[in-house]
């Protein structure tokens, strides 16, 4: 007898109803608070609901905007379901699965899931760890003991370490990178939103761009961002009545690399390149979502980096190991591929909205609105970092 | 510099030996495993660490050259290592050599103790 899998039963039966975002500059002038605010009230009202139907909120764990201090300003009345999930970019396409996870149980009806920062004119993520200066670092778990003190400060730092190890052992290339670089500028180029819309980039302006830490260069780091996405998931059966047609969650998953360390980002450095959080949450990704990477028509990749993008194509299963560098020469991933990636721009050229703007875009894609709209797609893959663990999701549009 | 916490429970046996003048990791007691950063248990089988001194040898595992500067006391540029230790491949540790180095992947490193603060030694290897 073949044992009942209950993540089979959550297969399509609950969908994103409302998307919502700010502006993404450099400086917003606002409070992440009110940022959070306004993509929320964004979302709810694009779903055709109102502040009094939302009943659940799920946060990414770096988020400054609190479940309770979201809940207050949007004046919410009924809620019942709140968590917490990360850690950072790890955090987007598993929001979705708690949501689902509450919507399924009963817990909630309508959840909002949000991304809000101001990772540029605040907080900037490339700038070192919060009070490295003030205090000693590491500690209770922390384990940054270990790497700032040399010097390992940011995450760019790290990331060049395995684009490093990557075009040693597997002859991936400085242009592989780049080519990754200008596949998301080129969506950008065509989504008015996108930071870098108006702007450009050649292969020559990519290589000879400034060397910020060998062998990534500026344009293989995403843009510090200030903004805020949100979306309101609920039942799809409740969000066939709404505003928008719902965009079906397939299936989500997370996974954690077998050797993972503990500590956050830093310990990367620290054991097998190879071994990637993704890998373990795509192979149960596919066999919830009973479709493969080969059939997904459009995909939207976390990019803090074009390493980590490049990586998350291996480790998913858009490829084998090893083979990113020829796969992205291939044209595959760019407009008029077999499977266009980040078609708003990604973090690299919309914006760093953490890779949550990544979930919004695949709801765009699968609702045939976005501006830079892949035609006819039905699926859509997204993931949610390489680190030690990652998650990812397939969205699909209803039949 | 940015200084580490040294007292913490699970990783402070490490910067007190380095005070000592002593480079040590912690290994599963059961499978032998390295267990870097140092946690409890061994993640493997299950099996309790323990701290064993190291030969202070190592080698190249992956690197980068730091060329934009963050931090005022690590100017630009530098060269961040990341050497993995010859007693044992699961643990790789942390180095940084001033200016842009060429590196070998592979290439034999050797540990001294730089002393970056009034009781606080940290780890850091050189070319041998």
């Amino acid at each position: 007898m073949i044992e009942e899998d209950l993540a089979f039963l959550a297969r399509d039966k609950c969908a994103v109803a409302g998307i919502g975002a700010t502006e993404f500059s450099k400086d917003s002038g606002r409070s992440s608070l009110q940022l959070a605010t306004e993509a929320a009230r964004a979302a709810i009202a694009d779903a055709g609901l109102t502040p009094a139907d939302i009943d659940g909120i799920v946060r990414c764990d770096f988020d400054t905007t609190t479940t309770s201090n979201l809940a207050v300003s949007l004046g919410l009345r009924n809620l019942s379901f709140w968590a917490d999930t990360g850690p950072g970019g790890s955090a987007p396409c598993m929001q979705l699965a708690i949501a689902i996870g509450a919507l399924m149980t009963g817990q909630a009806k309508a959840v909002v899931v949000y991304r809000a920062l101001n990772g540029r004119s605040e907080s900037r993520l490339g700038a070192g760890v919060p009070g490295m200066d003030s205090k000693r670092v590491g500690g209770q778990g922390l384990f940054d003991e270990f790497y700032l003190p040399w010097g390992l400060i940011s995450a760019g730092q790290t990331f060049a370490m395995l684009a490093e190890w990557h075009m040693r052992t597997y002859g991936t290339r400085q242009e592989h990178l780049g080519m990754l670089a200008l596949i998301c500028r080129e969506a950008a180029n065509r989504t008015p939103h996108a930071q870098m819309h108006g702007r450009t980039l050649t292969m020559d302006e990519y290589l000879a761009s400034r060397p910020i830490s060998l062998p990534l260069r500026l344009f293989d780091f995403c843009l510090e961002t200030d903004g805020a996405v949100a979306a309101v998931l609920t039942t799809t059966e409740r969000a066939r009545d709404l505003a928008k047609p719902p965009v079906l969650i397939r299936a989500v998953a997370g996974g954690k690399a077998n050797d993972a360390r503990a500590g956050m980002m830093f310990p990367l450095v620290t054991r097998g390149m190879d071994d990637l959080g993704g890998a373990q949450a795509g192979r149960e990704l596919w066999r919830r979502a009973g479709v493969g990477p080969g059939e997904m028509d459009v995909a939207q990749i976390y990019d803090c980096f074009t390493i980590s993008l490049l990586v998350q194509l291996e480790a998913f299963g858009f490829c084998p190991r090893g083979e990113a560098g020829p796969y992205i020469e291939s044209g595959a991933l760019a407009r008029g591929g077999s499977m266009p990636i980040n078609t708003a721009g990604g973090n690299m050229s919309e914006g760093y909205i953490h890779g949550m703007n990544h979930v919004i875009e695949a709801v765009r894609q699968m609702r045939g609105t976005a501006a830079n709209q892949v035609e006819g797609a039905e699926l859509c893959a997204v993931t949610s970092g390489p680190l030690p663990v990652g998650s990812g999701a397939v969205l699909r549009r209803d039949s | 510099m940015i200084l580490p916490v040294t007292d913490d429970r699970d990783s402070g046996p490490f910067f007190a030996a380095a005070r000592e003048g002593k480079l040590v990791f912690r290994a599963c007691s059961v499978c032998q495993r390295g267990i870097h950063p140092p946690v409890p248990f061994c993640t493997h089988c299950g099996g309790e660490g323990h701290w064993r001194e190291a030969s202070g040898l190592g080698h190249v595992h992956s690197f980068t050259v730091v060329m934009h500067q963050i931090h005022p006391d690590y100017p630009a540029p530098y060269t961040l290592v990341s050497v993995e230790l010859a007693d044992n491949a699961d643990v790789r540790l942390m180095g940084r050599l001033d200016g842009a180095v060429d590196l070998a992947p592979g290439a034999k490193m050797r540990v001294r103790f730089d002393e970056v603060a009034p009781d606080t030694v940290l780890p850091n290897w050189e070319p041998s």
